[in-house]
């Protein structure tokens, strides 16, 4: 309960403070969009007249918008500057900081590229079946929580090589191939198809926007579950490790 | 210099070398994926995309090696930090210095991967490039590495302007639309890519160049927009500079 208390306390001091850089905001949102846009291009101009594919990709836009991560920026660089040590010394556990601050991004770029999606969606006659999309929150919810876990889980890695934003891009680049971006994973060949649906990168973007779109009317929850666990798992022990070797000097 | 400065560091100089190679994979798998699907995707075949991506890759090598490290968050290291004033004291001309003086030598890396792409591609394509393909293709590749810089120039010029507007991020997104051919977009975007942000000339005007032959007209076209790029920069550069203050007055 304090532990919400204090997140809800952080979330609205990020939220605030992030107000005053929304033009920067809005080139993220810009940064967020490319990537599935022009999978919707492309795929659309391999299915001409496919309505699904168009509902796909503007999910996958709104998914997008809505899970994005960075905590290479916002975390990383506080261990890069020494800062994390002002986080450490605070009663609170660190990560409620490096949480509000990912959740207030996130609504901004909710918000803002908001009318980018709605835009897509009447440019391209894009209809939905509401029922589908309420019944992909909680995938969505999950999938958010695993995408903030997989970019926080290799963002850790700041403690040990300053090269975090090269093994971050890495992370999103198998984002991309797996999650359903590059390709809804329907469409991937066979072999790629299977290894995709057993990586957590299909439940972090394709799933939530596949029963969003109604191309699939149900998945396993579980199966995103045990990835959440997982990594859990793994970024309880980074953070132990790497809290380990941090060493600050006069800050 | 900027060699030792990048090999001093043999971890970071392995990531960079391996991103490089991971980045230009995904990009390859995600084209390669299409072609499972389709034979050729918006009039253009696996070869002609192959041939795109390889043109796309060199020409950002190019960039992120010399013209990156240079001009990129301007407005932060260039003006905010008084850089551009240390340049404005030296006695060469001050756009040289501050768009083309430093360089990132292991991003040649990419230049390197883009020509492996393309000998690919051509490789396995129907027909091979003439003599004129090849020459056309050259002229175009220059031409659009001088409008990557203009197009930088013109984006650090905004920081004399608004010196807190930072359009890096949205650069480089809007950049990764060229390893496409304009020809997949809807017409608003393609006209866009075409005549306001040339990202066509990036990749899809080179390739086309090199693999269906020369075009006299797009050939010109595209030698004067390099030309009027590059003239639009130096005027935008110095416009900016006489309302240039300095960082610490």
């Amino acid at each position: 309960m304090r532990t919400a208390v204090l997140l809800g306390f952080r979330l609205r001091q990020e939220v605030l403070e992030w107000s005053g850089a929304w033009w920067f905001l809005l080139t993220l949102v810009v940064q967020a969009v490319v990537a599935p846009l022009i999978g919707l291009f492309v795929w659309s101009a391999v299915y001409p007249g496919d309505p699904a594919i168009a509902r796909y990709y503007v999910a996958i836009i709104l998914v997008t918008l809505m899970t994005e991560s960075f905590e290479q920026h916002t975390f990383s660089e506080r261990i890069y500057n020494g800062t994390l040590s002002h986080e450490l010394l605070r009663p609170q556990p660190v990560v409620v900081g490096v949480i509000g601050m990912n959740l207030a991004i996130r609504a901004w770029l909710t918000l803002l590229g908001a009318p980018i999606v709605l835009l897509t969606g009447i440019a391209l006659q894009v209809g939905f079946d509401w029922w589908a999309v309420v019944r992909s929150t909680p995938y969505l919810v999950l999938a958010a929580v695993l995408v903030f876990l997989w970019t926080f889980l290799l963002s850790l890695t700041a403690f040990w090589t300053d090269r975090v934003h090269a093994v971050v891009g890495f992370g999103s680049q198998l984002v991309f191939l797996f999650g359903g971006t590059a390709a809804p994973i329907g469409l991937l060949p066979d072999g790629l198809r299977r290894v995709a649906e057993v990586l957590p990168f299909y439940g972090m973007n394709g799933l939530p926007a596949e029963i969003a779109a109604g191309t699939r009317s149900g998945g396993s929850l579980l199966y995103q579950l045990v990835w959440v666990v997982v990594l859990v798992g793994v970024v309880m022990v980074l953070w132990r490790a790497g809290i380990r070797r941090y060493t600050a000097v006069g800050s | 210099m900027s060699l030792r400065r990048s090999v001093a560091f043999r971890v970071n100089l392995v990531f960079d070398v391996v991103l490089a190679f991971t980045g230009l994979g995904t990009a390859i798998a995600a084209v390669l994926i299409v072609f499972t699907r389709a034979d050729t995707l918006a009039g253009w075949s696996k070869a002609e995309f192959l041939v795109l991506i390889g043109t796309y890759q060199l020409i950002t090598g190019l960039r992120t090696t010399f013209i990156d490290p240079n001009l990129s968050w301007f407005p932060e290291t260039g003006i905010r930090e008084g850089k551009l004033d240390g340049y404005l004291l030296q006695p060469a001309p001050s756009l040289f210095l501050s768009s083309l003086s430093l360089s990132s030598p292991l991003q040649l890396i990419q230049v390197v991967l883009g020509a492996g792409v393309l000998t690919w591609g051509i490789g396995i394509a129907d027909r091979s490039p003439g003599a004129a393909g090849v020459v056309s293709w050259l002229v175009l590749v220059v031409a659009g590495t001088v409008v990557t810089w203009a197009l930088s120039v013109l984006l650090a010029c905004l920081a004399f302007w608004a010196p807190k507007l930072q359009l890096d991020v949205f650069y480089h997104s809007a950049w990764q639309l060229g390893r496409y051919p304009t020809d997949v977009f809807a017409r608003p975007l393609r006209i866009l890519l075409t005549y306001v942000f040339p990202m066509a000339l990036i990749a899809s005007v080179p390739s086309t160049a090199l693999l269906r032959g020369p075009q006299l007209g797009v050939l010109l076209a595209g030698v004067l927009a390099a030309a009027g790029a590059a003239a639009l920069a130096a005027l935008a550069w110095r416009a900016g500079l006489r309302r240039y203050t300095g960082a610490t007055s």
